[in-house]
């Protein structure tokens, strides 16, 4: 009994919390029918899924390294278009692939680089030169090798070949007929793979010079290539050649895979992106910045742009739509499904619920399979911070990144670990809510605001906080969205009121300042 | 004996500010060194600048042979250096045996250490599950002490380990300190000079960021005047 008090005086707070969260919910739905909430709660749930794979990553990054990633917005938009790319343009991501392995297979002679520069031990102006003319050097090479490189890519600038057009193509099931063989022209494929692994080579120089002269006091060491790097590196070689070599049967085959198949893919190389990306972005960029929050700031905000235009200059300016796989995106015969054997048989996109007495239509993707999503994401990130050593290391090190280090434990891969793992949540995010919401060069910059609110109302280092920030976002935008057809009936009014669009984004903004009144550290945040 | 450390006129800043202005110091392999000194005279940033929290600018650190400054802190540590630094730092989202299993540099470090530390704190058995907010000082300081424990260390650097707590805990610390300084150096700082010499063989004073006086502990003892002018009242 007092061990039952006592639990209750220490979570006070938390009970009280949620007791008003729970009142509120259950005010806003009094003025609704059943079918109304449940749907609208569906939504809320699937907006509140997307919004937490971005804030959680934020959450993550923020409460380890301190770093407001004003980037994370883009990360996002960059895993959905990554994913549209795998999904409806298999050629094209067999044709980048290679690429890919080439220059990373190249860029792992780096510690052979780093021996030398120890030995020779360069002077002042001679080892700040070069690592930048290694960089020209690659620049140079690849804007010499990769025009020839044979990608098959669509043109955003015509309509008939633009990413529109693209999707329009795959819905028919005619991408396959239109791709071209791929053929190099103008260099021979050796050429192009010598070419490849060579930049890489010249910009692991370059990363090596720019690394020692970073920290000039430090003596030269001996540092080898461990022999699993070497395999890790022949194996990328191998794969780069035989992606190359076999480039169409390859191709071919991604596109007699059924879409589910390649739905998992276009997951998984998005993440894998989003993940490389992030942590590519800290170990070169950020890494530099730790001791100046305000530069580093700045930096995320114009990475985000950056990125943004990137997006635009490939992609195009337009938005279009990302199609469900298989497993969605059933509908004639036996469709909208009422039972859970019949949508399996007939993988309809619309299932009917019986709700208070009505068949109420449930969008499988976007209302089921999204929550799902979100749930896992949260259970597997939440296990992983609970039960695996790097877990221990990031709840440590938000609290005191310096002593972990003076433990013997490398903090700096772990901030690049991180950062890459909260880049891939976001990405997974993008890819995830592509097929249910869209592609556009807009959606980075919404959601960032989105999952920022959610951050400050939830607690900005906390992870449940990510989670239930998210979720109170999500409900909130759509509950306001369905009042704004339905009305809500007030005293003392002749018409119902009935929010505006604009309402929406204000609403968040607003229970934001008045969470943050009340509870300056948001609703799970630890006061320092 | 050899010298297991030792610290040849280093010079560290923090921001702008030239905190340690010439810090030379030795200590022998097996025994316990006392760092002395005032309030805010630069104890804590020399174990900083050992370690690497805080790398030195000018000078040399060099452990058991090896030159250790500019390297990152958490190599400095691999080379079997632990840090119990001042007000503890237990990590207060980890059990104490979460806080334990993160020192581990080897997989079954805190196996192999386990029946060291519950010998010298047998508090920290019972507590193992505990969440590290739930300790009081003393438990804290034992948990820190033992997080250094864990893995194989040569060299520990203890910050003030008496601090705020009470007489009954200190003697036990102090317990514990003299049976841990049989099979490892020590290299510690105290501001409670009765502790410090009930502890250590040999001291270095600092003062103002210079270490000013260096010898054994008996000497010092006896020499109330040094004691005087450089450590206050004692």
């Amino acid at each position: 009994m007092d061990r039952l008090r006592e639990s209750i005086r220490n979570n006070l707070k938390l009970i009280i919390t949620f007791s008003v969260l729970a009142f509120f919910y259950i005010l806003a739905v009094q003025g609704m029918s059943t079918q109304d909430w449940v749907i609208t709660t569906l939504r809320g749930l699937s907006v509140g899924a997307v919004t937490f794979l971005v804030a959680s990553g934020l959450s993550l990054i923020f409460g380890l390294m301190d770093v407001l990633n004003l980037a994370h917005g883009t990360l996002f938009m960059i895993g959905a278009y990554i994913g549209w790319s795998t999904f409806v343009r298999p050629d094209t991501f067999v044709d980048l692939l290679p690429i890919a392995a080439l220059l990373v297979a190249g860029f792992m002679i780096m510690p052979l680089w780093e021996n030398l520069i120890g030995r020779l031990n360069l002077s002042g102006r001679i080892a700040r030169l070069w690592p930048w003319l290694g960089l020209g050097l690659a620049a140079l090479l690849a804007v010499y090798i990769l025009p020839r490189y044979p990608i098959a890519i669509w043109d955003a600038e015509v309509y008939n070949d633009s990413p529109v057009s693209w999707t329009l193509g795959f819905t028919n099931g005619k991408v396959s007929s239109l791709v071209q063989p791929a053929r190099f022209s103008g260099i021979s494929a050796t050429a192009a793979v010598l070419g490849l692994l060579l930049i890489g080579g010249l910009v692991a120089l370059s990363a090596a010079g720019f690394s020692s002269n970073r920290r000039k006091a430090q003596r030269a060491r001996g540092k080898f290539i461990s022999p699993r790097s070497i395999l890790a590196a022949l194996a990328l070689l191998a794969l780069g050649i035989v992606l190359i070599v076999f480039n169409d049967p390859i191709t071919g085959f991604l596109f007699t895979l059924s879409t589910n198949w390649l739905f998992l893919i276009a997951v998984l190389v998005a993440v894998l992106s989003g993940a490389a990306l992030g942590g590519l972005m800290e170990a070169t960029l950020i890494r530099p910045l730790y001791s100046r929050p305000i530069y580093q700031l700045m930096l995320t905000l114009g990475l985000g742009v950056i990125g943004t235009e990137f997006v635009r200059a490939i992609w195009g300016r337009s938005g279009f739509t990302m199609p469900r796989p298989l497993l969605f995106e059933g509908s004639g015969e036996g469709c909208p499904a009422t039972t859970f054997s019949a949508w399996l048989e007939h993988r309809c996109s619309i299932i009917l619920v019986d709700i208070a007495g009505e068949a109420t239509r449930i969008r499988v993707y976007n209302e089921i399979f999204l929550i799902l999503g979100g749930l896992v994401v949260l259970i597997v990130v939440w296990a992983l911070l609970r039960y695996t050593r790097l877990g221990m290391t990031i709840r440590a090190g938000v609290q005191d990144s310096d002593m972990v280090e003076a433990l013997g434990i490398n903090v700096r891969r772990v901030f690049t670990l991180v950062f890459a793992l909260g880049a891939g949540l976001a990405a997974l995010g993008g890819v995830l809510s592509a097929p249910a919401t869209g592609l556009s060069d807009l959606m980075g910059a919404n959601l960032l605001l989105t999952a920022l609110i959610a951050l400050a109302i939830g607690g900005l280092t906390s992870f449940p906080g990510s989670a239930l920030g998210a979720l109170i976002v999500g409900l909130l935008q759509q509950f306001i969205i369905k009042y704004g057809q339905i009305g809500i009936p007030l005293p003392f009014l002749e018409e119902p009121f009935k929010p505006t669009p604009p309402l929406v984004p204000a609403s968040t903004v607003l229970l934001m300042v008045i969470i943050l009144l009340a509870m300056p550290q948001g609703l799970l945040g630890r006061k320092e | 004996m050899s010298d297991l450390l030792e610290v040849r006129d280093i010079h560290t800043y923090i921001g702008q500010f030239h905190i340690l202005q010439g810090v030379t110091l030795r200590v022998k392999k097996g025994s316990i060194c006392a760092l002395l000194g005032r309030n805010g005279a630069g104890k804590t940033t020399t174990l900083k600048s050992i370690i690497g929290l805080t790398p030195p600018r000018v000078g040399q650190v060099i452990f058991d042979g090896d030159e250790i400054q500019g390297r990152r802190s958490y190599e400095i540590a691999s080379m079997g250096i632990g840090f119990v630094p001042e007000h503890r730092a237990i990590f207060r989202d980890l059990s104490v045996e979460e806080n334990l299993k993160l020192a581990e540099r080897k997989p079954d470090d805190l196996k192999r250490k386990e029946a060291l530390i519950f010998d010298l704190f047998p508090d920290l058995k019972r507590l193992i599950h505990l969440p590290g907010t739930h300790l009081s000082g003393g438990q804290q300081q034992m948990l820190a002490v033992a997080r250094a424990l864990v893995p194989d260390n040569q060299l520990l650097l203890i910050d003030e380990p008496s601090e705020g707590l009470a007489p009954v805990i200190i003697e036990q610390m102090i317990e514990a300190i003299r049976q841990l300084s049989a099979e490892t150096t020590i290299l510690l700082v105290e501001q409670n000079f009765l502790v410090a010499s009930q502890l250590a063989e040999e001291y270095v004073i600092i003062e103002e960021g210079q270490s000013v006086q260096y010898g054994n502990m008996p000497e010092l003892v006896k020499d109330k005047a040094t004691i005087h002018r450089y450590l206050g009242a004692a």
